[in-house]
């Protein structure tokens, strides 16, 4: 299926010298570095301004190493046949949570370079992305990079791209993006593999892939122009939302903003109206001319809805308005964030946060933190879950506090992910283990012939979101490689566990789990608070509860003694500023009822097997 | 300006568990350092000071003859002392001695006790023995010292509640005036912390040293001491007025390496090095100090901290006159807090720490400290 078939009533164009691509990998695999040399190469940037490039990005995409927002760029390149072309490299985020920016960039394109480590060859992501191209009828160019590594074994992962991939070892290119290697090989196999664009003039149909939000000129939009033009001037209107604005500038990337006359089909640009809110204009909406709208919108769009919640709360000293205007502000630029106000009789008052995916929660997180000096209790996340109630009514719990009594409730269900792990063989057994006590059900074993493994799972996500990542990277020294897609909800025997301290239930560390597994999650859970929470003036009964009865107990007994031998004319200034750091770590704690919490107790849930 | 401390900070071996300002004896060393001492006290303007107090390290390192020679000195500059305290180590107080002191003017005696229990002693790193101690005891009391004091120490690693009250009890037939019954307090940077790190096992809980404390208040309470600061005990009228004008945050002038002073709402600790102090004095420049200037509420806050350790606790109308603060009123919360959890007593005038309290004064305290 092409997502961009044109219109066949009106004349078809054919944009020659145009070709849309993006770059897609595993993470490490060298995209950015390819990029980079791409962007070099076509003397897009010079190479004395590639450290600023560098510099520019957002930190915390350098720190993680990964791409969470997408930027298109157009390279001039003049190809060995003589004609210069106009290449636009449309770079997708690499992370699992956001497979839908992901599905929509590859919708703007016809092409995808499909990069492998020549060292650690296929990987989950390089599969997953790789069929999600094939899905988008993209022309793949095989890349096998880092050659020139010692430990690269080009010829065992030729044999991989070759079963696998089911593509011809004379397509694939080699290639050293560190080292300049294959670079020129790789600008012509665009050209001349890539199909240009095709498009009509009449109707106007451009696909948003991504958005920016920019103080000064308000929402940018980032598009695919399929048919027709688009102009400053032009009425245009949102297909998903319906509104129609007036466009004021259009341009393209090169890489930094470039104002031109017009976007013509084929071409990949920005287009600014006076849209003021990123609520307003969705990733994979159709933008359509008003006056003559096309039929139909151009294929895939579909609402974002949040995987993961969690709720964030002001700790001591930070102000509910402040967060609330922080999150206002990176709502600006990241409309798959969403959040409501909640109150929690533990933590006061906050805000119950969706996000794509955990590392969305955690990149949010880090930015209210970082960027906006907010000092937050996050409580653990949770999945929304479908709950048919007695009378037949069906509400979507995405907090475990609010899930009704048992006797209120006919059945829960809960999200299901398709999981799949790529590892060498000695870790099946290690595999199997963490993913049975997770839930998971072995739905495909396939044996690769250099002996790796291909698992597949069936799991409920609320199972993957909980530090299964990290357990997994762990426990296979990082050998095994995790992706996984969303596959509808299933029914499960599901109970709300409890954590009562000094007898009041602290709605807050309330979860949602498996009823074979509530008692042991109790256990864990109450040790690890006992742990986690220091001796307090009394002494501190930690309970867990299934349905209001108690499956696990533990005391943190009453701190009894705590005083300071000697305060004499030389001990005073230091027995004071004592006093005052006891009382700085007093302060960071939550005071929950009589019981003072650090910030930690909140995620405990996350820990447990640490 | 109520109170003068002198520290000599020299011992004729160090405690593994000591964190003062002290070195090992060395002749040549103690002879520069109490050179460099007569003239820091030579250089300060004179004036009446009520309380003087010789610590250390331990002071009676230096024999009895140099000793007195600084009494006289100190008297010159800012006696008549109503109290003259100076802390002793029982195993170097030799015959005749004691009279010295007293003869030097001094009034009270601090020994250095820590412990009846061999073991203990042993385990503390201290040399005396049980009979040193008795006769160092006798020998003020012969001497017509006003008021003998000894230190003693709970929370040794070892003790037990058996131990200890065998310590209280010989500690209570020698029938001092003043006991200081001291929670060990491991300090970084000494063998003990190393030891703790190495073995924590080996040193009481929290549990055990409450019960320890606990029993010291009730021992010495039985036996006629008036438990009138977290670690001290005193028969009536044998409070060390000195250590109260502390408590009171009155100002103090310390002289010797490592000393605090407190002045105008200014407190400073001069240098902990040896060598800068020595140095100092050579080249009559100031001690190198660090210094602090508590402001409003933060002052109250401390002065707060240090009244709450006294039986007598914080009197609001004194309290109010001082730090032109509403005790009552600007700690309210605060104070309901601790009301209802039992650590703090309050009356018509003062606030004193229940018995729960002090076992629990950090907890207390800390809460009324502000930054400063």
């Amino acid at each position: 299926m092409s997502t961009l078939r044109p219109d066949i009533h009106a004349r078809q164009e054919v944009a020659t010298h145009i070709r849309n691509f993006c770059i897609i990998a595993h993470i490490d695999h060298g995209k950015t570095t390819l990029s980079d040399r791409l962007l070099e190469t076509t003397k897009t940037i010079e190479l004395r301004d590639m450290e600023e490039q560098m510099l520019d990005a957002m930190d915390l995409e350098r720190e993680r190493g990964i791409t969470i927002k997408a930027h298109p760029v157009t390279l001039n390149y003049r190809a060995k046949d003589g004609q210069t072309y106009q290449l636009n490299l449309i770079d997708t985020p690499g992370h699992v949570d956001f497979s839908y920016e992901v599905s929509r960039s590859l919708a703007a394109c016809e092409g995808a370079i499909l990069i492998i480590d020549a060292a650690q060859g296929i990987e989950a992501q390089t599969l997953a992305n790789y069929h999600l191209a094939l899905e988008h009828n993209l022309t793949i160019i095989p890349v096998l990079n880092k050659i020139d590594l010692p430990s690269a074994d080009p010829e065992r992962v030729m044999g991989e791209i070759e079963e696998l991939l089911i593509i011809d070892r004379d397509d694939v290119i080699l290639a050293s993006a560190k080292n300049g290697i294959g670079i020129q090989d790789i600008l012509e196999a665009i050209v001349a593999r890539i199909p240009p664009p095709r498009g009509n003039r009449e109707h106007l149909r451009a696909l948003v892939f991504d958005a920016q939000f920019d103080a000064y000129r308000g929402v940018v939009s980032y598009v695919r122009i399929v048919d027709g033009e688009l102009s400053p001037g032009t009425k245009y209107m949102s297909m998903a939302h319906e509104r129609s604005y007036e466009c004021t500038e259009v341009g393209v990337f090169s890489p930094q903003m470039r104002q031109i006359p017009k976007l013509e089909p084929g071409n990949v640009g920005y287009v600014i109206a006076n849209i003021k809110s990123l609520g307003d204009i969705d990733v994979g909406d159709t933008i359509t001319g008003t006056n003559h709208p096309a039929h139909v919108p151009l294929p895939g769009y579909r609402k974002v809805v949040p995987m993961v919640y969690c709720g964030l709360y002001p700790n001591e000293g930070v102000e509910y308005s402040d967060l609330r205007d922080a999150l206002e502000k990176l709502k600006l630029n990241d409309s798959s964030l969403v959040y409501e106000p909640e109150t929690s009789v533990a933590l006061g008052f906050g805000f119950r946060c969706g996000f794509l995916g955990l590392l969305h929660m955690e990149i949010v997180q880090e930015r209210l933190e970082r960027n906006y000096d907010l000092d937050l209790i996050a409580t653990s996340p949770s999945v929304v879950f479908r709950v048919t109630k007695s009378d037949g009514t069906v509400e979507l719990i995405d907090n475990p506090s609010k899930l009704p009594a048992s006797n209120y409730i006919q059945s829960i269900e809960e999200p299901y992910v398709k999981a799949t792990i790529m590892t060498p063989p000695e870790y099946v057994g290690a595999i199997m283990e963490i993913t049975q006590s997770r839930r998971g059900a072995l739905s495909n074993m396939e044996y690769l012939h250099d002996g790796r493994v291909i698992m597949t799972y069936e799991m409920p996500l609320i199972e993957v979101i909980v530090e299964f990542f990290d357990i997994l990277k762990s426990r296979t020294k990082g050998y095994a490689s995790l992706d996984y897609e969303l596959i509808g909800y299933r029914e499960g025997e599901l109970v709300k566990l409890e954590i009562l301290l000094n007898a009041e239930p602290v709605d807050a560390l309330s979860s949602i789990v498996a009823r074979e597994k509530a008692a042991a999650r109790g256990r864990a859970l109450t040790e690890k608070l006992k742990e986690l929470i220091p001796r307090q003036m009394f002494d501190v009964p930690i309970q867990a509860a299934i349905g209001g009865k108690i499956v696990a107990r533990e005391t943190v007994s009453a701190m009894r003694k705590n005083v300071l031998a000697k305060c004499y004319g030389g001990d005073i200034t230091r027995k004071r500023k004592l006093l005052e750091k006891q009382k700085v770590g007093k302060e960071r704690m939550k005071r929950v009822g009589r019981v003072d919490l650090p910030q930690e107790a909140f995620m405990a849930v996350l820990k447990l097997e640490e | 300006m109520s109170a003068i401390y002198v520290h000599l900070p020299f011992c004729p071996y160090i405690c593994p568990y000591c964190d003062f300002a002290k070195w090992p004896h060395r002749g040549s060393l103690a002879h520069d350092y109490f050179a460099a001492l007569v003239d820091e006290i030579r250089r300060e303007p004179a004036f009446a000071a009520r309380t003087l107090y010789l610590g250390g390290g331990t002071p009676n390192t230096y024999g009895c003859a140099r000793i007195a020679d600084l009494k006289a000195l100190l008297d010159a500059h800012f006696g008549p002392f109503s109290e003259s305290s100076i802390e002793l180590n029982p195993e170097l107080v030799a015959a005749g001695d004691m009279d010295a002191y007293a003869r030097a003017g001094f009034d009270r005696v601090s020994i250095g006790v820590q412990s009846f229990e061999p073991r203990e002693i042993g385990t503390l790193g201290r040399r005396h023995t049980q009979s040193e101690v008795t006769r160092a005891v006798s020998a003020a009391r012969q001497a017509g010292v006003r008021s003998v004091s000894i230190d003693l120490m709970f929370g040794v690693p070892g003790q037990t509640v058996q131990s200890w009250g065998r310590t209280l009890k010989s500690a209570v037939t020698l029938a001092p005036d003043h006991i200081s019954a001291y929670g060990l307090t491991v300090e970084e940077g000494t063998p003990f912390w190393q030891w703790r790190e190495k073995e924590p096992g080996v040193f009481p809980g929290d549990g055990l040293e409450a019960d320890l404390y606990e029993l010291a208040i009730d021992e010495l309470g039985a036996a006629g001491y008036e438990h009138y600061e977290i670690s001290n005990f005193a028969r009536p009228g044998h409070r060390c007025a000195h250590n109260e004008n502390y408590w009171a945050n009155g100002e103090y002038r310390g002289f010797g390496v490592g000393a605090a002073s407190y002045r105008n709402g200014v407190r400073w600790v001069q240098s902990r090095e040896l060598g800068s102090y020595l140095q100092a004095l050579r080249d009559g420049v100031q001690v190198p100090a660090q210094c602090e200037h508590l402001q409003s509420a933060a002052a109250a806050g401390e002065a707060v901290m240090l009244a709450l350790r006294t039986a007598d606790g914080v009197a609001f109308e004194a309290f109010a006159q001082r730090y032109g603060i509403d005790f009552l009123e600007f700690y309210r919360p605060v104070i309901r807090d601790m009301q209802r959890d039992g650590l703090l007593a309050v009356d018509g005038e003062r606030a004193r720490l229940t018995q729960r309290g002090r076992l629990l004064a950090n907890d207390v305290c800390g809460a009324f400290v502000t930054f400063a």
